[in-house]
């Protein structure tokens, strides 16, 4: 089996960084998950949403702007007409039966990079790049968001774990640095 | 001034005493200090050299207006010159030093200049300098320029340093309903109302303590205030920002501000910024940002020791420094008489002058049970002394005229001309202040915007009716209706006060002292005819210092007025401009710089390439692998090489930052058939073809490859460079010209990893990779075929017989992560075949040698004829430009058109760039211009691409210079047809 290389691999090491004591934002990599678009035409939303969510394993496609967790996978509405489908490494792998009259289905699994940011922290952090007012109170759990990231496409959701971004692959390590080195002011571990 | 520090009393922490410098001498201060205070405390008066003249100045406030006391900070790269020392908190190891001296402020050489101070008033330098020679004589401007570097070194202010800030800064973004200015008495019981209404508050205090003017108090009644305040604050959780000033309010409620993180520490953290730059966007702004004190111009007013009156109680009350032991304080107003109590009652001989003939029995009544001798009808005329006030000749008004009368010895002297509030924010956003003829100062206009002023800072000037006011203004910021609070607050009105002056004689009594305007340089303005207060501000440069007119610009105003014998409102006011106060360059810039000045787009093979001795050149946003040289092989040596190696065997190259667009839908070939030139319609699955994709305006704006994956996919390539672009462009196609095609395009370039494998021994090196090696034999794959197969190890790939090079060629793509896994095959089957990796050096030798065109080439002027493509124009259908580029403009014959370069003398090079003219005619924009130039190992010599008006056709035969005036002169060139190596393709058909 051939070996499968994210583009922070080469640099990531766990451990604590920057300022020491208790840390405030801890940020993992997640691998090895796949990733699905799934794209209507405006008269066909509600059939490619019901494929979306059956593979999902939820009851509903989400709306624009919100995130639903389902058996299989996380279902995110990142544009009026699209959801992406990111699933675990352990899930098995979707088989979408989407007809082309009522959408389109793309594999992008490898153009993302997933980081999942916790801490208390992780807002002010996220703030120092992403113009968006992330308390809880507004960007609550289930919220997504497509924004920009120094200038760089990213797509931002919060669930009950914490904050997670989706990094294009080519821009991932130059932000990534760019976050790690402003979360060592205050202190950051790497998982 | 002889300020002595008091054993008890103030806010600082005598039990943590700091060591700092100043100009290199050491001295102690206490936690809690600012550097003016601590400077004052330990008895130096000259603490700066003022812009012009060299004067001694001292200081001269307790904030943000500080006009004497500018110092330089740090050394080295840390240097920040301009700082005002009333705004720097003490830290140990604080390192001050005068600037705009030498040897140093206490005796400054230059301070010879004020001798001649007569004549350098406002526009001296360009009246005089400019003028000598004669402009006529034509050598003005030359030495005008000679004259300029010595200007600039007699008269200015700090120095920056020239090396890089060693510092880094962060930017953040923050959102809140209310965002509160200014932390005294108003802004705190805003912020505390609007937070105990529910309401999520931003509460930002550019000091690093709470409480406004009540830490200038030290009554108990005051701190009680400022103690329950702050506890409540927090409590109502409250976002409270210290070390912070709001610089700047833009549109939709948004506010700049500025957060010193590590400025006050005497060991800075490694990981934290020095700065950071928030941007807060609020749903309502309260602007609670008090009021500065004004002074008065008369002579010598900025002497060391000439201080504004409540810039002595904050030394007293908050610094615990006695500024001087014989005080004389004038004033026109009430608010002075609190400050006169209490440096008595510290011990000062305190005279206090008042302009005004009756003042309130209650005030005459505290004065004199704290011993302050009482003076009325009177004003300053005149400070006296040189580097320290000694005494002030007083003036009585006799009806429009000023008559000297007595003097008073002192080592202080005070002046309190009424105070004005802080309107800059609110100036911001456009609303213009409005005089008020009762409080003497400009008052905050209705904002159109959820903005609103409160305290101080909208007139108020007890702590009573600031309370009040802040919690009317935290019910406006909420929507709710209030009642209107009258501004003001004393018992005696103000008498307004702006200038003390003899008839007819010319004195240095300063309007704006840190850009040293003086009051005659203002009536000067007013002779040579400038009237609008715009045109008076440039001409003095009023206002135009780092204090922006806080200290000066009401006085200049008035002094206008009275020329022009009109009202200060009639005058009108000039629009403050953000920044409030300083903002270094550092914290705009935030982490954007050096490597983070752009993100950097990497290959999934970039690592892999860097591990076979890649060199990387910028493309785009990418870093690509430029040549892979071997030991000691120069980059000509290296890229004539590998691209010898791929016409020889094989070579690889990375295309993975290529454009890749998903083009899916019923109706994509539909869609592709409108943007290409092209017919696309029916382009067969399996299949690729090469398309031109023009503007609306018929120029050409990308080309590149569409593969057809399935009945309703399509992959579509662009250039590297043009990726983005192109998608934006398809989208709004797609959104607002065809909303009716089903059809969603993608960017998908970060999902694979491509590669270009080129070379006579292509074949056979993939197909030792493949699980299926006859996958690619030329029957299952031919020229422009497309396919899905798998390389060993399941790796699942696409694979387009495609060509840059002209050679036997297939591009292959596999999803990102497993970029390397194929590298690995592939090199490991190309190496032992004599293959080679080659970079875009190469592959531009390639692909100039078969005259196929990039960005170079297609650089916006250019049309789909012009490029030598214009057989791939349909005519059979309508496409994106195809009516434009039919414009008798662009269908001239002599329009330039591509061609292939050749040197006459085969030895000779030419340079990207040259003009391309007639031997005879070599001048201006010539005849065309080389677009790319390159050795061909093909060829044996120097070889290029280019245009030129009328094309081959037009040159063929005829001689040609490649000038290029700049680098190396005229060469002598040949145009050739543009497909200069295997013109026909049969090696790629190969």
């Amino acid at each position: 089996m051939a070996k499968a290389i994210s583009p922070l691999q080469p640099i990531r090491r766990a451990g604590q960084f920057g300022a020491p004591g208790k840390p405030g934002v801890t940020i993992k990599e997640v691998t090895g998950f796949g990733l699905l678009q799934f794209s209507a035409w405006g008269a066909s939303l509600a059939q490619t949403g019901a494929e979306a969510a059956r593979l999902a394993g939820c009851s509903l496609a989400p709306a624009p702007g919100h995130v639903v967790s389902g058996s299989n996978g996380v279902l995110m509405r990142v544009e009026p007409l699209k959801w992406w489908l990111l699933t675990s490494a352990a899930a098995p792998r979707p088989e979408p039966e989407l007809a082309a009259e009522n959408g389109a289905v793309l594999d992008m699994q490898d153009a993302r990079c997933w980081l999942r940011i916790t801490g208390d922290k992780a807002e002010t952090l996220l703030n120092h790049f992403l113009p968006l007012n992330l308390r809880p109170s507004v960007f609550a759990d289930g919220a997504v968001a497509t924004t920009a990231f120094h200038h760089v496409g990213v797509t931002l959701w919060r669930d009950a774990d914490g904050l997670n971004l989706l990094f294009p692959r080519s821009s991932a390590l130059s932000l990534w640095q760019l976050l790690s080195e402003s979360a060592h002011q205050y202190g950051l571990v790497e998982e | 001034m002889s300020a002595t520090r008091l054993n008890t009393g103030g806010r600082i922490d005598r039990s943590r005493p700091l060591r700092f410098t100043w100009d290199g001498r050491s001295y102690k201060g206490f936690a809690g200090d600012t550097l003016a205070s601590a400077l004052m405390a330990n008895g130096e008066r000259v603490l700066g050299r003022s812009f012009k003249y060299h004067r001694p100045r001292g200081i001269m406030s307790a904030g943000v207006e500080e006009s004497g006391a500018i110092v330089t900070l740090g050394t080295g790269d840390r240097t920040e010159p301009n700082s005002k020392a009333t705004m720097v908190e003490l830290f140990d190891g604080l390192l001050a030093s005068g600037q705009n001296a030498w040897p140093n402020v206490r005796n400054d050489v230059g301070a010879g200049l004020g001798l001649f101070g007569r004549f350098f008033s406002a526009g001296f330098y360009y009246k005089t300098f400019m003028g000598l020679p004669p402009f006529e004589w034509g050598r003005g401007t030359g030495i005008w320029m000679q004259y300029e570097k010595i200007i600039r070194k007699a008269a200015g202010m700090g120095e920056a340093s020239r090396q890089a800030d060693p510092d880094c800064y962060d930017h953040v973004h923050a959102f809140c309903d209310v965002l509160v200015v200014g932390s005294g008495p108003a802004g705190m019981s805003a912020a505390l109302h609007a937070a105990q209404q529910g309401k999520d508050v931003i509460l930002v205090e550019q000091d690093f303590d709470l409480g406004g003017d009540l830490l200038n108090r030290s009554d108990p009644k005051s701190n009680a205030i400022r103690a329950e305040l702050i506890a409540a604050l927090t409590a109502a959780g409250v976002r409270i920002m210290t070390r912070t000033t709001a610089f700047g309010l833009y549109d939709y409620g948004t506010a700049g501000l500025l957060e010193r993180v590590t400025d006050h520490l005497a060991v800075k953290p490694d990981h934290a910024p020095r700065q950071r730059f928030w941007t807060v966007r609020a749903a309502a702004t309260i602007l609670a940002t008090g009021a500065l004190e004004r002074t008065v111009a008369f002579e010598n007013n900025d002497r060391p020791g000439v201080m504004t009156a409540n810039a002595t109680r904050s030394y007293l009350n908050r610094y615990g420094v006695l500024p001087g032991q014989n005080i004389v304080l004038n004033t026109n107003n009430d608010s002075a008489y609190d400050t006169a109590g209490e440096l008595a009652q510290a011990g000062a001989k305190v005279t206090l002058v008042d302009l005004r003939e009756a003042i309130d029995a209650d005030l005459s009544e505290q004065m004199n049970a704290a011993g302050v001798t009482v003076q009325t009808g009177l004003a300053p005329l005149k400070a006296l002394g040189g580097k320290a006030v000694t005494g002030v000749q007083l003036a009585r008004l006799q009806g429009d005229t000023w008559v000297a009368v007595e003097t008073l010895p002192c080592d202080l002297l005070l002046v309190s001309a009424g105070w004005s509030p802080v309107v800059n924010l609110l100036s911001h956003r456009g609303a213009k202040p409005i005089w008020d003829q009762d409080l003497s100062c400009f008052l905050p206009a209705l904002c159109a915007e959820n903005v609103t002023m409160a305290g101080a800072a909208a007139g108020h000037w007890s702590t009573e009716h600031c309370t009040a006011s802040g919690i009317a203004a935290a019910n406006l910021a909420m929507g709710q209706k209030v009642g209107a609070i009258t501004p003001g607050g004393w018992n005696t009105p103000i008498k307004p006060l702006y200038e003390v002056r003899l008839p007819g004689k010319k004195t240095k009594s300063f309007v704006d002292p840190q850009h040293d305007v003086t009051a005659s340089d203002i009536r000067l303005a007013h002779q040579e005819g400038f009237v609008s207060v715009e045109h008076l501000k440039r001409y003095t440069t009023l206002g135009m210092a780092t204090d922006q007119g806080k200290m000066g610009n009401i006085i200049g105003l008035a002094l206008m007025a009275e020329a022009l014998g009109k009202d200060i409102p009639a005058v009108g006011t000039t629009r403050f401009r953000p920044p409030y106060t300083p903002v270094a360059i550092g914290a705009l810039a935030g982490r954007n710089t050096g490597s983070h000045f752009k993100t950097l787009r990497r290959t999934p093979l970039h690592d892999w390439n860097l591990r076979q001795g890649a060199t990387m050149t910028d493309a785009g946003l990418w870093h690509r692998p430029w040549y892979f040289a071997r030991k000691g092989e120069s980059i000509t040596e290296a890229y004539i090489r590998e691209a010898t190696t791929v016409r020889d065997t094989l070579g690889i190259c990375d295309v993975s930052s290529l454009g890749k667009i998903a083009v899916q839908g019923p109706d994509a070939s539909e869609f592709l058939n409108r943007i290409y030139s092209n017919a696309f319609a029916k382009l067969a699955v399996g299949k690729a073809r090469y398309g031109i994709m023009l503007r609306d305006d018929g120029m050409v704006m990308d080309d590149g490859t569409t593969w057809r994956l399935s009945e309703n996919d399509f992959l579509l390539t662009t250039t590297t460079t043009a990726a983005g672009k192109v998608m934006v462009w398809l989208e709004e196609l797609l959104q607002l010209r065809w909303p009716e095609l089903r059809v969603h395009v993608s960017s998908v370039s970060d999902q694979w990893a491509g590669v270009s494998v080129a070379g006579p021994q292509t074949r056979k090196a993939i197909a030792a990779c493949l699980e299926d090696p006859e996958a690619i034999s030329a029957e299952n794959l031919p020229f422009m075929g497309v396919m899905e197969s798998r390389l060993k190890g399941g790796i699942r790939c696409l694979i387009a017989r495609i060509s840059f090079s002209g050679e036997l060629a297939y591009e292959i793509y596999v999803p990102a992560d497993l970029g390397e896994a194929m590298m690995d095959q592939l090199w490991a089957a190309s190496e032992p075949l004599g293959g080679c990796l080659y970079g875009l050096e190469a592959l531009g030798t390639l692909r100039i040698e078969k005259g196929h065109v990039t960005g170079a080439e297609l650089d916006g002027r250019v049309t789909i004829d012009d490029a030598g493509l214009g057989k791939m124009a349909s005519t059979k259908k309508p496409f994106i430009g195809s009516a434009l580029r039919q414009r008798p403009e662009l269908e001239r014959e002599d329009r330039p058109q591509l061609v292939g370069i050749f040197p006459k003398d085969r030895s000779d090079s030419f340079n990207g760039g040259a003009l391309l003219c007639k031997p005879d005619e070599i001048s201006g924009f010539g005849e065309g211009w080389i677009t790319a130039v390159t050795h061909s190992p093909a060829l044996g010599h120097w070889i290029g691409l280019g245009y030129i008006s009328g094309g081959h056709d037009a040159w063929q035969g005829k001689s040609v210079a490649a000038t290029d005036p700049v680098r190396k002169g005229d060469v002598m060139v040949e145009i050739v047809s543009p497909h200069m190596f295997d013109p026909k393709g049969e090696r790629m058909h190969g």
